[in-house]
Parts: structure tokens; C-alpha cells; sequence
């Protein structure tokens, strides 16, 4: 469990450090989606991933890589940095971490109203949000065109 | 568009404010929660979903549901018998542990149909080399030369070192995951679990402690970072990352 009471000292320090010295994010207009019976949905996630034929993620990363929403998981791999998560629960399964196939599902269900042909992948692990600006307005210029009305957005 | 999140450090996310965030009490790697289990994940999804209907303002809601099963310390052992060796020199010793891991980690790749194996730049029927690279880092005059080999010329490495040693790590420990993930057993070990596993003694838990303490020995900044990228906090035998 990610209480940070459950960590190692060391790292529980290091995360609460992280949040003390996060900025906080002034909320912009409020939106209040249509319903997601009828809503397009993407995944935003901070995983690191992207397709074998991506070059990966370095450190500091700033960039984001684009997930096709037909994207065959045979195509995907993890290079995020850091060793202080369970990657085995993603080997096992991608959608522990980006539910790719859970949208899909909702959708032919009809809990939600389709899946966004294309998501996104960061790879985070940075202490300062506000350097993901320009990339994370890109990606959302680029959720919009695709007419995404919902995005989830999934750590890792 | 409007945004819904997952949240696995909610003092993070009390930070930072966002407009709608579910805090799971899960580990990290797993904000979903439970592997192979679609109707778990789904429960999730829809407890984030919700707050699109609910929140009003910046919300952080609490996790309402079951928990995860997962094998923990003491809880799994492994039961390959990865046994005594004839070369007990660290390369001798990590290649004799991947060969006796080859044909489950194979296993488990045809049953799957993938596998995360080769952000290094190898191939997984290239692990020998992968093996044989991250193993001579440990005694490498220069920690900022490729591994080169005979055997592994034209493997193509994916980064520069000192961070190539990261995603060979990386690789190796795909390898290994997939070996036990082949084994029967009613519930997966978690990532304490693996972790005491490899760093209790396998080969490759050794050749991560000598080749983070030739990183260390370096005394270069970008090989102490990739130190602190390699080990698990708490795992190091030289000290913490941070």
C-alpha cells in the first residue's frame, strides 16, 4: 500500500520532500463534462511508456509519447527511470497502469461513449510540474482535436 | 475536456490540488490495483470516474472497495533451485543463474505474447549478453565506455552509459519476473517479495551491489544518479539514494 508510512524511511522522506516543495496548481474554469455514457475518453499516464520504435525516455524527460489507441502490447515498453515501483503488476498486465483495454470495454458496454484513438505517456519522476507546460499543452491541443471530452489520468 | 486522476501519494496530490483525484491505497506500479483482473480495475475506474458527477471543486476522494491480493515477504518463496555453479566469478555466477531461469522466462513470454524485455537495445534471446554486459561494469576501468564484447558487437545499446546500466538492469529483471511468473502458484509476489528475492542472494541481486558500488567508486555525478536508479531504496548495501 502507498501510504508513505509504508515506504522505506528514506524514500517516505524523499516523496514528502517532493510534496512540500510542489507548486500548487491554480484551477482554471470548471468543466463539468457531458455524460460519460456519452463522453470520448482518453488515458494520460506518467509511466514512461511508449513503442518499440519510440526512442525512450532519458532523464529529465520533458516529452511525451503517443499510445495509438490500436496499439498491440507486443509494441509497448517502460523505460521510466525510476527502480522504486513494481513493474512485474505491468509485465503481468498493461492495464494495471494504462487500462487501454478497460476503455474499450466500458465502451462496448456503454459506460462510456468511445475511447480516443490516441493517448499519451510522460514519464514524470520531476520535481517541478510547471517544466511540463509546453508538452502538457501540446498534448491537450492535440486531446482536443480528438475530440477527447474526459481524460484519465494514471500515475504509476 | 475535463480530467479525472488516479492518486497514489496523496500528500503529493494534497500539494499540488488537482480538480478531481481518487487516492488508492495501492503500491506503486499498481494504481489499479490488481493485475488480471478486469472488474477490479473497472470498480476503480468508475470510483475516479464518478467525481466527474460529484466534485464541484478540487476533490480528493478516498478508495471505497476490496483490496488487491498479492503474495508479500514471507508470504511466496521462490521455488526455482537456482543452485550451486562451477564459476563462481560474478559473470560465472549471473550467466549460470540465467540459463537455469531461460526456459520459464520463455514460458511466460509465448504464453503472453510480449514482453517488456529490450529497452537495453537487446533482444531477449540476447539475455546472455545482456548478462555478461551488466556484470562487467562491476570491475570496468571506465563507466563511461560501452560493455563491449565479441558476443554482443552488434547489439545496438539504446543509451550512453553510465544510464545503459539502468536499462540493463531493467532487462534482467524483466527476465527474471518472467522466469517466476511461469511458476504455479495461486498469487503473484509482490514487489517486496521480488525484491527480497533478488536482492537475498541471486546472482543478479550481487552483480546490481557491485556494479552500484563501482558506480559509487566512479564518484562522477551522473554515475551517482544512475546508482540511485538502479537499487531499490533500502536495498543498497552502500546506503539510500536520496
Amino acid at each position: 500500500m502507498v501510504r508513505l508510512s509504508d515506504l522505506h524511511e528514506a524514500e517516505a522522506e524523499h516523496l514528502q520532500a517532493r510534496a512540500d516543495a510542489m507548486p500548487r496548481i491554480e484551477p482554471g474554469e470548471w468543466i463539468t463534462p457531458k455524460p460519460l455514457s456519452e463522453s470520448t475518453v482518453a488515458i494520460v499516464s506518467t509511466a514512461g511508456l511508449h513503442l518499440r520504435s519510440d526512442a525512450p525516455f532519458t532523464l529529465g524527460a520533458l516529452d511525451y509519447r503517443v499510445i495509438p489507441g490500436d496499439t498491440d502490447w507486443r509494441d509497448v515498453v517502460l523505460s521510466h527511470v525510476s527502480t522504486n515501483f513494481d513493474r512485474s503488476a505491468f509485465q503481468q498486465d498493461p492495464n494495471i497502469s494504462f487500462p487501454m483495454n478497460r476503455l474499450q470495454e466500458m465502451a462496448e458496454a456503454g459506460e462510456i461513449g468511445a475511447v480516443s484513438p490516441r493517448h499519451y505517456s510522460f514519464m514524470g519522476a520531476m520535481p517541478n510540474p510547471a517544466l511540463f507546460e509546453d508538452t502538457g499543452t501540446e498534448v491537450g491541443k492535440m486531446l482536443a482535436a480528438d475530440a477527447v471530452d474526459v481524460v484519465l489520468l494514471v500515475p504509476v | 475536456m475535463a480530467c479525472t486522476s488516479i492518486s497514489l501519494i496523496r500528500e503529493q496530490s494534497e500539494a499540488v490540488g488537482p480538480t478531481r483525484a481518487l487516492w488508492v491505497p495501492f503500491a506503486l506500479g499498481r494504481p489499479l490495483g490488481s493485475a488480471e483482473d478486469p472488474e477490479f480495475q473497472k470498480q476503480v475506474m468508475r470510483q475516479a470516474f464518478d467525481l466527474l458527477d460529484t466534485a464541484t471543486e478540487p476533490t480528493i476522494a478516498d478508495y471505497d472497495g476490496p483490496m488487491p491480493e498479492e503474495a508479500g515477504p514471507g508470504e511466496w518463496a521462490c521455488p526455482l533451485n537456482l543452485g550451486p555453479v562451477v564459476d563462481d566469478t560474478l559473470t560465472g555466477r549471473l550467466l549460470a543463474e540465467v540459463g537455469r531461469l531461460k526456459t520459464w522466462s520463455a514460458q511466460t513470454r509465448a504464453a503472453r505474447g510480449r514482453t517488456l524485455f529490450g529497452v537495453s537495445g537487446a533482444q531477449p534471446d540476447r539475455v546472455d549478453d545482456v548478462a555478461r554486459a551488466l556484470a562487467s561494469i562491476a570491475d570496468a576501468e571506465s563507466i563511461t565506455e560501452l560493455p563491449r564484447s565479441d558476443s554482443a558487437g552488434d547489439i545496438e545499446w539504446a543509451f550512453d552509459m553510465p544510464l545503459l546500466v539502468r536499462h540493463l538492469a531493467d532487462d534482467l529483471r524483466t527476465f527474471y519476473h518472467e522466469a517466476i511468473a511461469a511458476q504455479p502458484g495461486s498469487v503473484a509476489p509482490n514487489h517486496d517479495a521480488l525484491n527480497d528475492w533478488i536482492f537475498g542472494g541471486t546472482a543478479l541481486g550481487d552483480t546490481l551491489q557491485a556494479v552500484a558500488d563501482r558506480l559509487t567508486r566512479a564518484d562522477d555525478p551522473m554515475a551517482n544518479l544512475v546508482r540511485g536508479l538502479l537499487i531499490p531504496e533500502g536495498r543498497y548495501q552502500g546506503g539510500s539514494a536520496f
